[in-house]
């Protein structure tokens, strides 16, 4: 399937703009919550293909968004999630956050460029089953 | 257990003795007079009826209770030394000087040995036992001493269970009753590892650990203490740790923890934007651009990347320093994790008139790696050589099998480094006085990555020459040889394996 939609939850204005350019420019259809609250209604209300996930957010971090959707139940089995942070969390959160998510990344190292690559990578890699991390 | 009693002390003995001795024989003496004279008196065996009676009998008594007393005197002598010479060891307050064994007549009685052997007896322990009080004091209440402070005190008996740990030792008892210790030791320098070094090395030994915590971060309660065990091969308890909780010093370096991880958080955002549109203009920009100005974006984006590379570099000192760095090792090969920082690299040493050759064998092994972390040596490593060549200079990456290990070296034909300098090249902000004064830079970098390297399992070196240049070498276990040991490991800390092929993590994207 290919990925044509997209929600970016990102509360810097800067970087949502920037991501938010490069995507829609590369043609896909993006929508743009700046809070976690609203993210989290965004995600459960339309089916997005992917969603760009910050952990700092206000309102609702970014891993009780992701625990929301699919701590006890995968509230978005279509959706991949990729968490975009600049927190360096600790070992413990980080894990737990990757268990639910599709990849982990810091923003620092992804330009807009290299973020087209990863969901790119995502589409491609969709046919073949994705092993979780054992914990 | 009565306990509230206060103990009697042995110098409290003898005049309560002597006393009632001569008590005892005093009034027995009277007893004796007053009963004969009474029973002579009364079946008139003698008749009261003169002075001289009365005068022979106060006499005879008194004659009589001076015998008596010097007999008992004499009698009670050796007893009175005894209880003197105990009072002395035992370290009570007592006569000012102890009884003199070598008298002439203890010597002749013999009753020098006596007095001796209670000398020598004590001598071998007077100094720490020299108090009746202590030994006398029940285990109850050295107890609820140890009770009362907040360090812990936990001891093992030789199958390393644990016979005692009074309250403030962090410590829990399962359904079982079998009570563990709940330290997180960091790395491989465990309790356990100690200990088995000194069943098969040592007698007896002691060791200390510090900022050891009882639970992991975020965690309720998390305390920090400074461990001291000592072992005594066979003695029972065999070890004896001793923990001062020192949660209130350490606790401020972990708050300075999350302090650095939200500066690097803020710092980060707007690099994330320099660095993301810097790309973004590279492309779009790049018909317009002249020569020299795309030379000067190159610049920008390197410096950018290097900034991001300096605040990875802090951030991984800082949770190094506080025990918190992880790595999580996984199969990959050295290629790939170059890959990453490929792009990086070739544009910095271009930036700088550099030529960076590297050649990393198609056919090497793959081996057991943290790639972030790895690809952060490489930069940091292939970064040095960069800034410390010359105009034009040539760096070579290369890369070979060496037994388990495979063998990394970055060269450069730079400036080098004298012997001195080079002994104290690892240490965290160290700076040679050359570099401070020609070169930007940390001195962290070299710090960070042999921390890396060795928690790999892998060692760091580097040979050098003055004025000629360095050969920075890494050596990394390879996958095969350490594979096992990872798989069986439960240690969070560097045993787990990631199954790699379902995640996307920011190096693999390196590639470009």
């Amino acid at each position: 399937m290919k990925i044509h939609t997209i929600l970016c939850i990102e509360d810097d204005r800067f970087i949502g703009e920037m991501y938010v350019r490069s995507l829609k420019k590369a043609g896909y259809d993006v929508d743009w919550v700046v809070d976690g609250n609203d993210g989290l209604i965004a995600a459960r209300n339309k089916k997005y293909d992917v969603i760009l996930l910050d952990v700092m957010l206000p309102e609702r971090r970014g891993s009780d968004i992701l625990q929301a959707l699919r701590g006890k139940e995968d509230l978005i089995p279509d959706s991949h999630v990729i968490v975009l942070t600049n927190f360096e969390q600790d070992d413990e959160s980080r894990m737990a956050m990757q268990q639910h998510a599709d990849a982990y990344l810091i923003k620092a190292e992804i330009t807009p460029k290299k973020l087209l690559s990863v969901i790119q990578q995502i589409e491609d890699n969709q046919n073949t089953p994705i092993v979780k991390q054992a914990t | 257990m009565e306990v509230k009693k206060v103990p009697k002390q042995a110098n409290q003995f003898w005049p309560y003795f002597s006393k009632a001795i001569y008590f005892t024989v005093v009034m027995s003496q009277i007893a004796v007079v007053g009963i004969v004279t009474l029973f002579l008196i009364t079946f008139q065996i003698i008749v009261v009826d003169s002075i001289v009676f009365w005068v022979t009998c106060g006499l005879v008594t008194l004659v009589l209770l001076i015998v008596n007393v010097a007999i008992v005197v004499y009698a009670t002598r050796p007893i009175k030394d005894l209880m003197a010479a105990i009072i002395h060891v035992s370290g009570e307050k007592g006569p000012s000087t102890p009884p003199n064994p070598n008298t002439k007549r203890n010597e002749k009685t013999g009753f020098k040995d006596a007095l001796q052997t209670i000398y020598e007896l004590s001598s071998g322990n007077t100094k720490t036992d020299n108090s009746l009080t202590t030994t006398k004091t029940s285990l109850t209440d050295v107890n609820s001493a140890l009770d009362m402070t907040t360090s812990g005190f936990v001891a093992f008996d030789s199958r390393r269970n644990i016979i005692y740990a009074n309250k403030a030792a962090p410590v829990h008892t399962n359904t079982d009753g079998k009570t563990t210790l709940d330290l997180l030791f960091n790395g491989k320098n465990t309790l356990d590892a100690w200990l088995d070094d000194c069943s098969e090395h040592a007698v007896h030994a002691e060791n200390i650990w510090t900022r050891v915590p009882d639970r992991l971060p975020n965690q309720e309660n998390r305390r920090f203490f400074d461990v001291m065990a000592s072992y005594q091969k066979g003695a029972n308890p065999e070890t004896v740790l001793t923990l001062i909780d020192r949660t209130s010093t350490y606790i401020v370096d972990e708050e300075s923890l999350d302090f650095i991880a939200f500066a690097a958080h803020e710092l980060r955002g707007p690099i994330t934007v320099i660095r993301g549109y810097l790309d973004v203009l590279n492309d779009e920009l790049d018909s317009v651009l002249q020569d020299d100005q795309h030379e000067l974006f190159r610049r920008l984006i390197v410096s950018s990347n290097r900034l991001s590379g300096y605040i990875n570099n802090i951030l991984n000192t800082s949770r190094f320093d506080r025990r918190h760095l992880k790595v999580h090792l996984v199969e990959d090969s050295l290629a790939n994790i170059y890959d990453m920082i490929s792009d990086d690299m070739q544009l910095r040493a271009g930036s700088q008139n550099r030529l960076l050759a590297v050649h990393i064998p198609a056919d090497l092994p793959t081996i057991a790696v943290d790639r972030a972390s790895m690809s952060e040596v490489l930069g940091n490593l292939i970064d040095n050589a960069i800034k410390y060549s010359n105009e034009g200079g040539a760096v070579n990456v290369t890369a070979k099998l060496a037994g388990n290990f495979v063998e990394i070296a970055v060269e450069d034909h730079g400036i080098g480094m004298p012997e001195s300098v080079v002994s104290q090249l690892f240490q965290k902000f160290y700076r040679s006085h050359r570099s401070r004064e020609t070169v930007a830079g940390t001195g962290i970098g070299l710090y960070i990555s042999k921390a890396i390297v060795e928690s790999h399992g892998g060692n760091i070196s580097v040979r050098s020459e003055d004025g000629r240049g360095s050969t920075f070498t890494v050596s990394i276990p390879t996958y095969a040889s350490v594979a096992d040991k990872l798989k069986s490991s439960d240690n969070s800390n560097e045993g787990l394996i990631s199954a790699g092929n379902g995640w996307i993590k920011n190096h693999s994207m390196y590639r470009g």
